[in-house]
Order: structure tokens, then C-alpha cells, then sequence
């Protein structure tokens, strides 16, 4: 596949990786550094930091995330984001979009897959 | 304490922020195809930028419409920004009258180039930009790429990507004037140093030189006079204009990191004729000059956000259980 369709591939994963994000979020509240490495352990979402921080930083600014700066047990203050009230609403649409969207898909691959 | 983009944003309606994500994402699915290095960073840029206009004006949906509206179609804009060919446009989210292409800026030869003036917005984003991993970016003005600091800072260790919710915006107002001040102080050591030697200086000054230390190239005295106070002062002023505007903490420390790192280039210059016209051979003027031209921006703009990120972390780490907010 050429450059185009890894493009393609590319934003079709940024676009799944904000509702990742979200769902990490609604677990509990993580680091950067932690959410990076939580997205990593699925090979599929192939995202690195240089995607996942402009996103942290964009949805912070949407209001979606909050982020505060905390002790940590070891080392440092890290900065710890986690879902605003917005946020978690916010979540729960894109769940249940994605849930339909997800289904559909698989419908389609299946009978695509069949021919 | 909330800045006026952060506010305009949660002023937003559903409708108005979807409006918006719709746009931006069809900038971002644009520059990926014909600029993909560039696209967060570019998005980014242009969010901040529609935020501050919706801060500025009335902060209503029709606002936001009509400044989508000004910014003309989203592919059309990243065309813009990429110097690329315009996809066609599938016609959804805010499509408006095709503006006129200009071609400032772009690629050519795989080099990318940059012929608009530069804007502080631009500088700022180019140079310190932690959340962009690529260290090299298209230049601020001319051919070829600019250093995105931030990024070497991270990679460096230095800094987190995310240390700072806006960079600069929590440094203490001193430390930013303070910054703005260093090319100053650069540039005045010029002034002082042209004007100290002003009657020994010949009619033709050294301005190019060998690796021996040797000049390859003369300049006449007004034009090397002209050409060194006007690398230096220029870019002070701008800055110090900047700093007494109290425009946005990143586009001060941008701004004065710039001007230093000129006003640096033009000092080497200066020192480097002085030391020639004594009759020595030597060039660590320049190559002294050179590594602080470099270094010099680094460290500010390095110092600057570990202020912030300090200043940030007392904010949030003043309380007992590091939940109350200063």
C-alpha cells in the first residue's frame, strides 16, 4: 500500500484513538507517559506520542479532559488527566455511536469477505 | 485561571463544536495526504487561532460560522498551508467561496519555503512546539527548515511533551520581560561596540571570511554598519514591542528567543571584523557566535517552560491533597 493509504489508515486511527483515549479516561486517570504506553499494549492502534499529546492537548482545550499536576509515589510530579463532567457525557454518546458503527462494519467486512 | 481560548471553546454549543471538529478534522485529512509532518501542529495553530478570534468577538455560533467562513474551505486552507494541489471538496461542513491561492509558501524540490512576513503565531509554533515530535520545520522565512526546540527538548529529556498546558502562560511576568530584554541587551552591545570604534573603522570592512581567518569578502562601512544594526536592533525592537503589547507568554518568549539568536548572529559579525582589523587571524567570533545563536534560544525558551511548568505544578500541588487549584 503506497503512501496515500497509509495516510488513510493513519487518520482513520486518529479518529478511533480519541474515543481510546476517552475510554482509558473513564477507567480512571492516567499520565501521558501512561496513556502512551496503555495504547501501545494494541498493536492495532499503532499511535505514538507525537499523536497522542496534541490529542490530550486538544481535547483539554475542548473542555472534554481536565489535567492536574500530582505527587508521585516514585520519581517526580507527573501530570494526570482525567474526563470532565463534559467529558464523561461525552464518552458515553461516542460508546454507544461506536458500538453501531462497530456492528455495522462487521456486517460489511463479513459479507464483503464472503464474495 | 482559564485563558480566553480555553474559555471560548467551553462557551461552545454541541452544534458549534462539531461545526468546528468538522473543520479542523478536514484540514488535518487534507495536510495528511499532501503534508503529513506538518498537520497536528497545523491544526493546533488554527484552532488557536479561531478560539481567540471567537474570544475577541461576540463568541456566538454565527461568529464561528463567519469565521470559518473567512478562512474559505478547509481543503482550499490546507492547500494553502501545504503549497499543494486542491482535493476536490465533498461540499459537508463549512464550504465557502473559494479564496485566491497565494503561492508564499510550499515546497520546491522536496525544500520547503516560507515568503509570508512572519507572525509571532508562526514563529511561536514553529520554535517551541513539544507536543510535535519533528525537530526539523519549515523555516519561519526563506528555504529550508527551522529548529522546533521544544521538540529537541523533549527528546533531550528536558521537558514533557505535556509540562505545560499553554507553554509560557504561567511565567511570572518578570521572567518574561526579562527575556525580551536579552536581545536588547545584545543588541545595545552592538550599538555600543559600532559606535566605540565608529571613527577607526576603515572604508571597506571584512564581512565573509576562510576557514584561515583570512577576509574573502569586503564590505563598504555603511553597508556592513547597516547590515549589522539592522540584524540586531530590528528583531530587539520587535520583541520588546511584543513584551510591551503583553501579547500571548508564547509569542513573547518565541519572539525574544528569535531576536537573540539574530542580534547573536550579529554581535559574532561585529567582533568577529573588530578582531580582524586588529590584524589577528583568529574566528572564534563566529564559531563562538554560531553555537550561541544556537544555544542561547534553547536555553530561554527551555527556561521559560520549566517556570511554567514549576509555577504550574505550585498551582496544583499548593493543597493538602493536590486537589485545590491556586
Amino acid at each position: 500500500m503506497g503512501t496515500e493509504g497509509d495516510s488513510r489508515i493513519s487518520q482513520f486511527r486518529k479518529g478511533v484513538v480519541e474515543l481510546a483515549i476517552l475510554a482509558l479516561l473513564h477507567r480512571g486517570e492516567a499520565y501521558g507517559a501512561e496513556i502512551v504506553d496503555e495504547l501501545a499494549r494494541h498493536p492495532g492502534l499503532a499511535i505514538s506520542s507525537g499523536t497522542v499529546y496534541p490529542l490530550l492537548s486538544r481535547l483539554k482545550k475542548a473542555g472534554v479532559i481536565d489535567a492536574m499536576w500530582r505527587e508521585s509515589p516514585v520519581g517526580p510530579p507527573r501530570k494526570y488527566y482525567r474526563l470532565t463532567d463534559f467529558g464523561n457525557a461525552e464518552f458515553d454518546q461516542m460508546a454507544v455511536a461506536w458500538g453501531g458503527v462497530s456492528e455495522a462494519m462487521d456486517v460489511l467486512l463479513e459479507e464483503g469477505a464472503q464474495r | 485561571m482559564r485563558d480566553p481560548s480555553a474559555e471560548a471553546a467551553s462557551r461552545l454549543t454541541p452544534e458549534a463544536r462539531a461545526l468546528l471538529e468538522c473543520y479542523l478534522d478536514r484540514v488535518r485529512g487534507a495536510l495528511l495526504v499532501s503534508a503529513a509532518g506538518e498537520a497536528g501542529e497545523t491544526v493546533e495553530e488554527l484552532r488557536e487561532h479561531v478560539l481567540e478570534e471567537m474570544a475577541g468577538g461576540a463568541g456566538t455560533d454565527g461568529e464561528l460560522t463567519r469565521i470559518l467562513d473567512g478562512l474559505g474551505s478547509p481543503e482550499a486552507l490546507a492547500a494553502e498551508y501545504a503549497g499543494d494541489a486542491r482535493p476536490e471538496s465533498d461540499g459537508s461542513c463549512a464550504d465557502a467561496p473559494e479564496q485566491d491561492r497565494t503561492r508564499l509558501a510550499g515546497t520546491v524540490l522536496g525544500m520547503p519555503y516560507e515568503l509570508r512576513v512572519p507572525t509571532s503565531e508562526r514563529i511561536a509554533g514553529r520554535w517551541w512546539n513539544p507536543l510535535d515530535p519533528h525537530i526539523f520545520v519549515p523555516r519561519i522565512f526563506g528555504v529550508g527548515w527551522d529548529i522546533n526546540f521544544g521538540a529537541v527538548a523533549v527528546r533531550l529529556g528536558i521537558v514533557r511533551p505535556d509540562d505545560e498546558d499553554e507553554p509560557f502562560a504561567r511565567v511570572p511576568e518578570g521572567w518574561l520581560f526579562a527575556a525580551g530584554m536579552v536581545p536588547v541587551a545584545i543588541a545595545a552591545t552592538v550599538v555600543v561596540l559600532v559606535a566605540a570604534y565608529w571613527t577607526e573603522l576603515p572604508a571597506s570592512l571584512p564581512a565573509q571570511w576562510g576557514t584561515d581567518g583570512v577576509p574573502t569578502q569586503l564590505w563598504p562601512k555603511a553597508g556592513w554598519t547597516t547590515f549589522v544594526l539592522v540584524m540586531s536592533v530590528v528583531p530587539a525592537l520587535a520583541s520588546l514591542w511584543t513584551q510591551l503589547r503583553r501579547r500571548r507568554p508564547l509569542y513573547r518568549g518565541a519572539r525574544a528567543a528569535l531576536a537573540s539568536m539574530l542580534a547573536t548572529i550579529a554581535l559574532a559579525q561585529t567582533v568577529q571584523t573588530l578582531v580582524t582589523l586588529a590584524g589577528s587571524r583568529a574566528m572564534w567570533p563566529t564559531w563562538v557566535g554560531l553555537a550561541l545563536a544556537l544555544v542561547l534560544p534553547f536555553v530561554m525558551l527551555v527556561t521559560l517552560s520549566r517556570i511554567g511548568r514549576a509555577a504550574e505544578q505550585r498551582r496544583d500541588l499548593a493543597g493538602p491533597t493536590g486537589e485545590e487549584r491556586v
